[in-house]
C-alpha cells in the first residue's frame, strides 16, 4: 500500500514538472497557436472605438507581421487581395477600422507544423469573419508562414488554400 | 470478503434518493459512467461526427438548420459514389464543413448545359433535383483523386452557390441521415 502511494505521488510530481516545463518553455506550435488567437482578437474590433483606439488597433495588428510581409488572398466574391509590406497591413487594418462598423475574426480550426530547423513553421487555418452588414460569414483556408525573427515569431506570408475549386 | 453469517448485522437498504443518484452500488454506476462516457467520446469523435446544416445549398433535400451525422467510416472498405451526399473539408478542420452531393467520379468530364448534368458529354439522371436550373458551365476533367461535388438547390446563381472539384482526402464522411 505504501509502495503503491508513492508511485502515485511520484507520478504527479512528474506530471506537474511536465505541466510546469510547458508553461515556462512553450512550444513553438503552442507560441504559434497563442499568437493566432491574439491575431483574431486584435483584428476584430466593434462599434464603439475612438480615433485613437482605431490607430493603436492598426498598430497592434501590423506587429504581427515581418516587414516584408507578403499577403494573397482570394474573398469569394471580392476577387484577389495582395498586400506588401507591414506598412500597408496597418493602412488596410486602420481604413477597415473606419469604413466597418464591426468585425468578428475567429479562427476556428488550426494546423501547425514547425519546420525542422525550428526556425519557420505554417499555420493552415480556416478563418470565419463576420462582417457588420453582411448577411454571410466570410470563410476562408488560409496558409500562414511564420518566421522567428530575434525570439519572435512573425507572420512573413499569408496566401489562400483552395479546398474545393469552382469551376471557371 | 469474510461470508456473512447469522451473527453479522444485515446491510442496511440505500435510501430512494441514493439509489437515484449512484444506484445501489455506487461503484458499479461509476464504471458504467465511465465506459459510457468513453464509448460517447470514441463513437462521436471516430466514428459519428454532429453536424447542423447551415444554409439553403442543399434544399430540398436537407432544410437550413437541420441536424444530421457524418459516418466517418462509410469510405474505409470502398470509394465514395455517384449519389452520395458527402461532408466535405472545405476549410482546415472539421468544425465547418460543406455537405453536398458528389456527381462526378476521377477521371470523367462534368459539364452543365441549362440546368442538365452531362458526364463525359452523356445526360446525369438526377431523381433528387425537383425545381428547374438554368445552370450552364463548361466542361471541368476531374483528375486520378478528384471528385465533383455540389448542392441539390440548383435554383441558387452558381456565383452564389460553393461547388466545384475536391481532391479524395478532403472527403471526411457520408452523411448518416
Amino acid at each position: 500500500m505504501k509502495m503503491i502511494s508513492r508511485v502515485i505521488v511520484l507520478a504527479a510530481l512528474v506530471a506537474l514538472g511536465v505541466w510546469l516545463w510547458t508553461i515556462f518553455f512553450p512550444s513553438p506550435e503552442k507560441i504559434i497557436r497563442k499568437q493566432l488567437t491574439k491575431l483574431a482578437q486584435d483584428v476584430s474590433f466593434s462599434q464603439n472605438e475612438n480615433d485613437l483606439v482605431k490607430v493603436a488597433g492598426a498598430q497592434n495588428v501590423a506587429d504581427f507581421f515581418t516587414e516584408n510581409v507578403e499577403v494573397n488572398i482570394t474573398v469569394q466574391g471580392r476577387g484577389q487581395e495582395t498586400l506588401t509590406g507591414r506598412d500597408q497591413i496597418r493602412t488596410v487594418a486602420l481604413e477597415s477600422r473606419q469604413e466597418a462598423t464591426s468585425l468578428d475574426v475567429k479562427f476556428p480550426d488550426v494546423n501547425v507544423t514547425v519546420a525542422p530547423d525550428r526556425n519557420s513553421a505554417v499555420a493552415d487555418v480556416t478563418v470565419d469573419a463576420t462582417v457588420s452588414g453582411e448577411r454571410d460569414a466570410i470563410i476562408q483556408e488560409l496558409d500562414i508562414t511564420f518566421q522567428k525573427i530575434d525570439g519572435h515569431w512573425l507572420i512573413s506570408k499569408v496566401e489562400t488554400v483552395q479546398g474545393v475549386s469552382k469551376p471557371n | 470478503m469474510a461470508p456473512q453469517t447469522e451473527s453479522d448485522p444485515p446491510k442496511p437498504r440505500p435510501g430512494w434518493l441514493q439509489v437515484i443518484a449512484v444506484g445501489r452500488n455506487p461503484r458499479v454506476t461509476l464504471i458504467r459512467i465511465a465506459v459510457l462516457v468513453v464509448v460517447c467520446f470514441v463513437l462521436f469523435h471516430y466514428v459519428l461526427l454532429p453536424a447542423q446544416v447551415d444554409g439553403i445549398s442543399m434544399y430540398p433535400t436537407y432544410k437550413n438548420r437541420s441536424i444530421n451525422l457524418i459516418n466517418q467510416l462509410a469510405y474505409v472498405w470502398h470509394e465514395p459514389s455517384r449519389g452520395d451526399v458527402v461532408a466535405v473539408r472545405a476549410w482546415a478542420g472539421k468544425h465547418m464543413m460543406l455537405m453536398k452531393r458528389i456527381i462526378g467520379l476521377p477521371g470523367e468530364t462534368v459539364a452543365f448545359d441549362n440546368g442538365r448534368v452531362l458526364i463525359n458529354g452523356q445526360p446525369l439522371d438526377e431523381p433528387y433535383e425537383t425545381q428547374p436550373s438554368s445552370w450552364t458551365l463548361p466542361p471541368v476533367k476531374l483528375g486520378p483523386t478528384e471528385y465533383f461535388v455540389v448542392g441539390d438547390n440548383r435554383t441558387m446563381s452558381p456565383r452564389d452557390h460553393t461547388f466545384g472539384t475536391v481532391d479524395r482526402s478532403r472527403i471526411v464522411g457520408k452523411m448518416l441521415l
